[in-house]
């Protein structure tokens, strides 16, 4: 079997069997380089009784690390305790490229720190927005100032979150590049015979029902719709703690014959569910990168939403301000403008527009260049480190300097050439 | 073969310029730009992100006199603990203790009248000289339940946690107002004004229950309760009413703190000396200082702020 080109390994906490953003990201993106012809490994924590090395599909071999979660579903953090392990895959599947992703993983950042100590090529992706002014915050950029210090290579899902990864990290911005998430389209087809929009126009809400999400904005949008237009009815799905208060708004209007609560939908339904709305509605207060939305657009649904500038062409989106009034407007615009809109072309349009293949080719740009950056040694690298903080930059050298120990104490005690090499199986049929 | 043999023949047509690439688009969607890279930054990069846009901006100047209400309570608070003293010591007695009461409640009155805005009517002055009447009843039955009441623990026991509340009571004082409010008033307390109170009242019945005899409990407790029931309401309507009569006040205040503890002990008096200046000239300048350091930033990236209030 050829040579693969690049050996990739994917460290992240969070993978499937959960869902969600990152998980979806990490999984489709290892497809695509599988398909390219490049080997992909993924590093996890386990996940209850899933444990050890699993094989999904295309042959994506999966290490499920017997680490136990224990906040948030991310692996405690020691330091140094993951050093043994991840240099255990890094040399059985020899690995040339190591790829972490979301800062708020410990396991990322620390496969992170141990990759760059033995000397691989290291990427990361972030798939999140973070402030500046909460303790939180400041403690989780200090630590990623740290990952990022000694990076070849970043990644960001769109221009906000590079804007804002450059700004917490202090990274050069011509090294972070901008590649976004995709949709499947695949799965997301319109519906074959599309809902009538003469009578009824039906507004589908999809997110989870929390403060960030903006449900506070649909308890006020909801009702004032409902009273300008006779003919609208609402299906939200999705679950959370502002559950109890849609519940209360629609006790209040009378309006459960025309706002329908499904609870949490799994996304295996969430496409049946789209298809039976005309306008998808998005009422986040913040979003680094919305996923919904293409979803919502490559159904077919015409889309009003919050703060996701530049992730849709104007004509597939309406835009409004976090304010109940501005939504009210863009939801009258969405209505007025949902004759001339025809989903199979919105669909095809969506294809081109997003795809997962283009995702991972701009993504082996991205590794090339990593490879190409010079491999410096460690007292080169130690002085990237101090420019972090007066204090901080000190003990960051520390921590790296006694990693690197470490590192040579390992080679001593099981030398490199005691680990036996895993050998490449050709699942491609 | 063809020769073109009818004259010189045109030279070739110079190659076509390459199409110069389109304009860079901060956008997500469609794939790739042409002629970019995704590293690509242009002048637009950071263009929305707002610096220091909440920022207080402070004079030295009014820092200093907004200051000066914080060494007027550490006076406050130091002359309670010289009164305290004089009594465990012996140096005043019952009868002057409740002379020094009655004219404190009487002078807490008339500035109290005196720079109210709102017209005082003859019920709520009824009210206020009802409320007085039933505490100092209160006290006077509980005092002997005072007296007895830390009988069985050692002194230095009491000293310590005297100091260490009365500590406590410092640091979580709420300097800008009062706890105690006339009725009406639209603030709340917050937790820690509450709990500074209940710390310095706490203090007050220890030293108390130190005394000989019951009169001196009774004295002494409704003194210390006055003070610290009362003082910052009194202060924050002199402060409110005239600026320049809270400054007379405060220096007043100081002065009769340093020649008290002066005549005390002289260790004592350098101590709250160095203190006062901490508090009023080295802490201003230590702020004014730090806030050249400030870096606020705002931008796409934060959360929407709600503009509507929430009800639950």
């Amino acid at each position: 079997m050829a040579e693969p080109k690049l050996r990739v390994l994917m460290v992240s906490d969070f993978f499937f069997p959960n869902f969600g953003g990152v998980e979806n990201h990490i999984y489709y993106l290892s497809q695509c380089l599988l398909n390219l012809g490049h080997k992909v490994v993924v590093m996890t924590h386990a996940y209850g009784n899933r444990s050890g090395v699993r094989y999904m599909t295309g042959g994506l071999k999966v290490y499920y690390v017997p680490w136990r979660p224990f906040t948030m579903q991310n692996t405690f953090p020691t330091v140094y305790g993951t050093l043994p392990i991840v240099r255990t895959i890094l040399k059985r599947e020899r690995i040339t490229v190591v790829h972490g992703h979301q800062a708020f993983s410990t396991l990322c950042h620390e496969a992170l720190m141990h990759a760059r100590t033995m000397g691989y090529r290291v990427v990361f992706t972030d798939h999140s927005l973070y402030g500046f002014a909460d303790v939180g915050s400041i403690h989780m950029n200090k630590v990623l100032q740290f990952t990022l210090a000694d990076i070849d290579q970043a990644i960001c899902v769109s221009h906000t979150s590079k804007e804002n990864t450059v700004l917490r990290s202090g990274l050069a911005p011509g090294k972070v590049f901008m590649i976004p998430n995709a949709v499947d389209t695949a799965m997301f087809k319109p519906a074959d015979v599309r809902p009538s929009s003469d009578d009824v126009i039906t507004i589908v809400v999809i997110s989870r029902l929390v403060y960030r999400k903006g449900a506070d904005l649909l308890v006020e949008v909801i009702p004032e719709v409902c009273r300008l237009y006779p003919n609208v009815r609402f299906v939200v799905g999705g679950d959370g703690p502002k559950h109890v208060r849609l519940e209360e708004m629609r006790e209040k209007h009378s309006l459960q014959d025309r706002v329908e609560m499904l609870g949490a939908v799994p996304h295996s339904r969430v496409r049946s569910v789209l298809v039976t709305g005309h306008i998808f509605l998005n009422s986040s207060l913040t979003e680094a990168f919305c996923i919904a939305i293409l979803e919502a657009a490559s159904c077919g649904l015409l889309t009003v939403s919050t703060r996701v500038g530049g992730v849709l062409p104007d004509d597939m989106v309406v835009l409004a301000e976090p304010d109940p009034d501005d939504m009210v407007r863009a939801i009258e615009k969405a209505i007025s403008i949902l004759p001339s809109i025809n989903p199979e072309e919105m669909h095809n349009r969506m294809k081109k527009l997003y795809s997962w293949q283009d995702v991972a080719k701009r993504t082996e740009i991205v590794y090339d260049r990593a490879l190409k950056c010079s491999n410096r040694n460690l007292l080169e690298r130690l002085s990237r480190f101090l420019s972090c903080g007066a204090w901080a930059g000190k003990v960051f050298c520390m921590v790296m300097i006694i990693d690197y120990l470490l590192w040579r104490l390992l080679q001593l005690l099981q030398p490199d050439d005691d680990i036996e090499e895993a050998p490449d199986i050709n699942f491609c049929n | 073969m063809d020769n073109n043999l009818a004259g010189d023949s045109p030279p070739p047509p110079p190659p076509p310029p390459p199409p110069p690439r389109p304009k860079w688009r901060k956008v997500a969607y469609g794939g790739m730009q042409i002629g970019y890279d995704d590293n690509y930054t242009d002048e637009t990069f950071l263009e929305e992100m707002v610096m220091n846009a909440n920022v207080v901006r402070r004079d030295l100047l009014k820092v200093m006199k907004d200051s000066i209400s914080i060494s007027q309570y550490l006076c406050i608070v130091a002359l309670v603990v010289l009164v305290w003293f004089h009594t465990l010591q012996s140096s005043l007695d019952e009868t002057s203790l409740l002379l020094l009461d009655l004219s404190l409640l009487a002078l807490g009155f008339l500035v109290l009248l005196l720079t109210e805005e709102k017209m005082l009517s003859l019920r709520l002055l009824l009210r206020y000289v009802t409320n007085i009447t039933f505490f100092t009843t209160g006290l006077y039955v509980l005092a002997p339940v005072y007296q007895t009441l830390t009988r069985s623990i050692s002194s230095d026991s009491i000293w310590a946690v005297t100091v260490s509340l009365l500590l406590l009571h410092l640091f979580l004082h709420d300097y800008s107002g009062s706890t105690i409010r006339a009725p009406g008033a639209l603030k709340s307390p917050s937790l820690t004004s509450c709990i500074s109170v209940n710390a310095s009242v706490v203090a007050s019945v220890f030293v108390a229950s130190r005394l000989p005899s019951r009169g001196h409990v009774f004295a002494v407790m409704l003194f210390s309760l006055q003070v610290f029931l009362f003082a910052p309401l009194v202060a924050y309507c002199i402060k409110k009413f005239s600026f320049g009569l809270h400054l007379g006040f405060s220096f007043a205040l100081m002065g009769l703190t340093m020649y008290s503890v002066y005549a005390l002990h002289r260790l004592f008096f350098v101590l709250f000396l160095v203190l006062v200046v901490v508090v009023n000239v080295v802490c201003p300048y230590w702020l004014i200082r730090m806030q050249e350091y400030k870096f606020e930033i705002n931008g796409p990236w934060d959360e929407a702020k709600l503009c509507f209030d929430i009800t639950d």
